[in-house]
């Protein structure tokens, strides 16, 4: 089986991207991030997550250009790579599967299910 | 005011810039300029700065940060790992050599642990004392340990630099009686009330500048009052001593073991004239001062000689009979000064001077020296071990070079591998060390608990030591081992220890020079202890019994002296001041002639009986007699003081003590040895005791009764005491049998000489353990040229004179060079006796170094005729 080395977090983030499509860059990820799914995480998280996802391939980034909210400083904007989709369908394929798997839960009645 | 015209904190916005790498730092500080910017609309400016400080610290991640790009940071640990994996597998392989390594090492650093704990102790001898570096004691010329009794106050009105200063006198023995109970104590002293201004005592109950004030005040540890007063409080309770009540007006904690001056309980002085005022001229006390902070001892010992003419002059004078202090000196008179000791340095410096502790620095050096020739021979054992086997593992060093190790990688493994070994060493050695930690006790007579063992400072030490050793002894191996030529190695080329063999052979022969030097040293040691114990004293010391304490007795001793004279065990008995073989003073005679000259004299007061009971010949006049009424001013001298005096005819001679004591020699006695025989016999004058103890006008001193005893000595012993215990009610029996006290004077020596017997003993051991390793190792290199030489004709025996005759060599190389050093240490060693043992004799040396060769050869060639009878063909097949 092909694998995927997606974390969570890294899914997360790569999911984030494709949803922003074209302005995805470090604050907006964090900010959708939050908006979705409320949590609470630091910029360098995002960051790092970025980062890690663009090593391996599945983001690509160029940088834009300066506006005054960031004190004049540049902006670098991620897309996500063809890789980063089939990454993405990949799991979303895997675990559609999986979940379609489940048998129907019948609490407490079904010994096997308890497990 | 837009939100855009605040600025983050310039910290955050520094450190950033100083850590992050310039490719990311734009979007970095470009996303917290955004997050900034929004937050100080909806947070404020004071949140809005910390968060901005708070996302910088977030980013300082290895990623963004400088200079790291080239690090492969996860690799080295592998290889890290690699290094153990293999380690732990080749020490599995070789067991027999890796219990030799091990065992060898933790040995070594056992011994090294143990000495290690002396010797710190040794060295934080008073430390604990507040102020410690300006506290000295002051000594009566350059090393007197008694000084006057105004010495201390006068010093402190006269010197600016002294701030304090405390007289002590003591120790000594005191029976107390508590609730009609008897305690005889120890280790006490009496001090002026400036006591703990000097030393650091803390005091549990009572207060430190008023309990030593009042006469008749007595401070107790709390060692001491919690068993005069078994659960109840001590302070304000009442203490009998002699008739006398104390009042104990403190109770201070247990001073800790490592002090010159350990004390069970502190007297205050009774407020009489000779402590209120004292003199000069009498030297009774210990005085300690203390200095104000910047002051030099130097700048207060340069005032001591005007400070001496002022005040000692005139008393000096009036007692030597010149007209002034400038005259007396002029004729010859011996200039007196002071010299201040620093405090710390009493216990092992000056230990005459120190109260009751024994140190010697000698001791600490020799200790270390014996720590470090154990630990060498250990860490020999090892290199030596390690190269050897380097053969074993050329393939493996030659594989991993060719598989891309560089050199400094191959090094830090063998050094991985040397250090597992010293630690694992140093885990077996704390074992070892707590077994035989008592034995150690009595070895360093000091008291040593297995807290002290653990203690960090101590592990802290070891854990050091353990890496320095592991590091030394492991550096030759791994330096040599990763040189090899990679072809070569792989080829099977590299012969053992083919370029190696000399530094091996060398320091094998060194640890047979270490070995030999210690037995050298102890036989030497034990030699002259056993010649000290048969030398001829002059007197029969196993039949003379002294009991102590005889002044007590009072009007009971003639009644006493009665009923022991009637025990058909006791022949006779004579009542003195001071016993043979204890410390008696020397008392200052000048010659009666026209230019009297000054002599110092051992003086001893005795009973007319002495020479009877003591077994003493007279060699000239006769003895004095109590019965003679005319023989009060009178006095016997041994050989050496006749010698001492000079005089032709010395029958009827006068010696003076000054102010008209005159004394006229009417006899004198055979030398016989009174003191340690350390010491020569020095000049000795007895002086006539009054049969009931008096010396000198109403001044009594009969302490001791010597008894002249034959038969059962402890049927004796038991007689004495019921006779005693009938007679005195406030005082145990205490006695001693002079053979055993002059015994006990050799009590240093003897541990001196145990410690080299078990340091000799254990450098023995190791080396052996090395020996018997490196001889295995050597035969199984040369099992093939062994068998070769056995197929064409060669005999056992030759074979393994073959094996044998490489060691014998060895030892005579370290022979070589452990007697010459042994000689000239030894030599300086008993030249602290008077009496000692001819050196010159060949078997001191001789016996060591065949004893050596002996132990080399049953090590050697159990092995090697093992090897030699084994079959032939089997060590040639195997190929």
């Amino acid at each position: 089986m092909q694998r995927i080395n997606l974390g969570e977090f890294e899914e997360l983030v790569l999911l984030i991207v494709a949803i922003l499509n074209d302005n995805a860059y470090g604050i907006s990820v964090m900010e959708e991030i939050e908006v979705q799914t409320e949590r609470k995480i630091n910029i360098s998280a995002v960051h790092s997550a970025l980062d890690r996802l663009e090593s391996k391939g599945f983001l690509k980034s160029e940088v834009g250009g300066a506006t005054n909210e960031r004190g004049g400083r540049r902006k670098r904007f991620f897309t996500v790579t063809v890789a980063g989709n089939k990454a993405l369908n990949f799991v979303r394929e895997q675990r559609n599967r999986l979940h379609e798997q489940i048998p129907n839960i019948d609490f407490g009645l079904n010994q096997y299910a308890s497990i | 005011m837009p939100q855009f015209d605040h600025h983050p904190p310039r910290w955050a916005l520094w450190f950033l810039q100083l850590y992050c790498k310039p490719r990311v730092r734009e979007i970095i500080e470009g996303d917290a300029y955004e997050l900034f910017y929004k937050r100080v609309e909806t947070d404020g400016l004071k949140v809005a700065k910390r968060k901005f400080g708070w996302d910088v610290l977030r980013f300082f991640r290895p990623k963004y940060i400088k200079g790291l790009e080239d690090i492969n940071s996860l690799n080295n640990i592998a290889m890290f790992k690699n290094y153990f994996k293999i380690s732990v597998r080749s020490l599995v392989r070789q067991k027999f050599f890796s219990i030799i390594n091990i065992s060898g090492l933790s040995l070594g650093l056992a011994a090294c642990l143990l000495i290690m704990l002396y010797i710190t102790n040794e060295l934080s001898y008073d430390n604990f004392h507040k102020d410690v570096d300006r506290v000295y004691r002051i000594a009566n010329n350059q090393s007197g340990q008694y000084t006057p009794a105004r010495l201390g106050a006068q010093s402190k009105m006269d010197f600016p630099e002294i701030e304090e200063v405390v007289r002590l006198s003591g120790p000594y023995d005191q029976t107390f009686k508590v609730n009609n109970q008897i305690f005889k104590e120890q280790e006490g002293f009496s001090a002026d009330s400036t006591f703990h201004k000097i030393f650091t005592v803390k005091f549990v109950e009572g207060n430190p500048d008023k309990a030593l004030t009042e006469p008749n005040s007595i401070v107790l540890t709390e060692g001491l009052a919690s068993k005069l007063f078994p659960k109840q409080e001590a302070y304000g309770q009442l203490v009998t001593v002699n008739g006398n009540s104390l009042k104990v007006t403190g109770v201070v904690a247990d001073p800790p073991k490592n002090t010159h001056f350990h004390y069970n309980f502190i007297e205050s002085f009774p407020h009489e004239s000779w402590i209120t005022v004292g003199n000069w001229t009498g030297n009774n006390f210990f005085t300690y001062a203390k200095l104000v902070a910047g002051a030099t001892p130097e700048s207060v010992e340069a005032k001591y000689p005007d400070f001496v003419a002022k005040y000692v002059g005139p008393d000096l004078v009036k007692y030597t009979g010149h007209t002034n202090y400038e005259e007396y000196l002029a004729e010859g008179g011996r200039q007196g000064t002071f010299t201040l000791k620093p405090m710390k340095d009493l216990h092992l410096y000056y230990p005459h001077m120190a109260l009751g502790s024994q140190g010697n620095i000698n001791n600490v050096y020799i200790f270390s020296a014996v720590a470090v020739f154990i630990l060498l021979i250990a860490s020999i054992n090892f290199m030596n071990l390690s190269t050897a086997r380097s053969a074993a593992r050329s393939k493996e060093v030659g594989m991993r070079k060719v598989l891309g190790s560089r050199r400094n990688q191959l090094v830090y493994q063998f050094l991985v591998e040397s250090m597992m070994i010293s630690v694992l060493a140093m885990i077996l050695s704390m074992g070892l060390a707590s077994i035989v930690l008592g034995g150690f006790n009595e070895l360093a007579n000091r008291n040593f608990s297995y807290t002290d063992l653990l203690a960090p400072s101590t592990l802290l030490l070891l854990f050091s030591l353990v890496l320095v050793v592991g590091l030394l002894a492991g550096s030759y191996p791994a330096f040599y081992l990763s040189g090899f030529n990679p072809l070569r190695a792989l080829k099977g080329e590299n012969k053992a220890g083919g370029g190696n063999v000399f530094l091996r052979k060398g320091l094998v022969a060194f640890q047979f020079a270490i070995s030999i030097f210690l037995i050298i040293s102890t036989m030497i040691v034990f030699s002259q202890l056993r010649f000290m114990g048969q030398q001829k004293l002059g007197f029969q010391p196993e039949q003379i019994m002294v009991v102590k304490n005889t002044g007590l007795l009072r009007e009971k001793l003639s009644a006493f002296k009665n009923q022991l004279l009637q025990k058909p065990n006791i022949e006779s008995l004579t009542l003195t001041n001071q016993y043979v073989s204890s410390s008696i003073a020397d008392w200052g005679y000048s010659t009666m002639e026209d230019n009297p000259r000054h002599f110092n004299l051992m003086n001893m007061f005795t009973t007319d009986d002495f020479l009877e009971t003591m077994g003493l010949q007279l060699v000239e006049g006769r003895f004095y007699s109590n019965e003679l009424a005319s023989d009060s001013a009178v006095a016997v001298i041994n050989e050496s003081a006749k010698k001492e005096l000079g005089f032709e005819n010395v029958i009827g001679k006068k010696v003076s003590r000054g102010d008209g004591e005159d004394y006229t020699i009417i006899g004198v006695v055979k030398d016989f040895n009174y003191e340690s025989l350390k010491r020569s016999i020095e000049p000795l004058i007895l002086r006539r005791m009054f049969e009931d103890g008096r010396m000198e006008a109403d001044w009594y001193g009969g302490n001791y009764l010597s008894l002249k005893v034959t038969g059962n000595f402890g049927e004796t012993v038991k007689q004495v005491e019921s006779e005693w215990n009938a007679m005195v009610q406030d005082e145990p029996f205490d006695f001693v049998f002079l053979d055993d006290s002059f015994n006990s004077l050799y009590e240093e020596e003897r541990r001196f000489g145990k410690l080299f017997t078990v340091s000799s003993g254990l450098a023995i051991a190791i080396a052996c353990l090395g020996l018997f390793a490196l001889a295995a190792f050597t035969l199984e290199r040369r099992r093939k040229e062994i068998a070769v030489r056995k197929v064409i004709g060669a005999s056992v025996k030759s074979l393994t004179m073959l094996v044998v005759s490489d060691f014998t060599k060895l030892v005579a190389i370290g022979s070589l060079i452990a007697i010459p050093t042994g000689y000239w240490i030894m030599q300086d060693w008993l030249a602290t006796f008077a009496y000692q043992i001819n050196i010159n004799n060949p078997l001191l040396f001789l016996i060591p170094v065949i004893l050596v060769t002996v132990i080399a050869w049953l090590t050697v060639g159990f092995q090697s005729v093992k090897t030699a009878t084994s079959n032939p063909v089997k060590a040639l097949r195997s190929e």
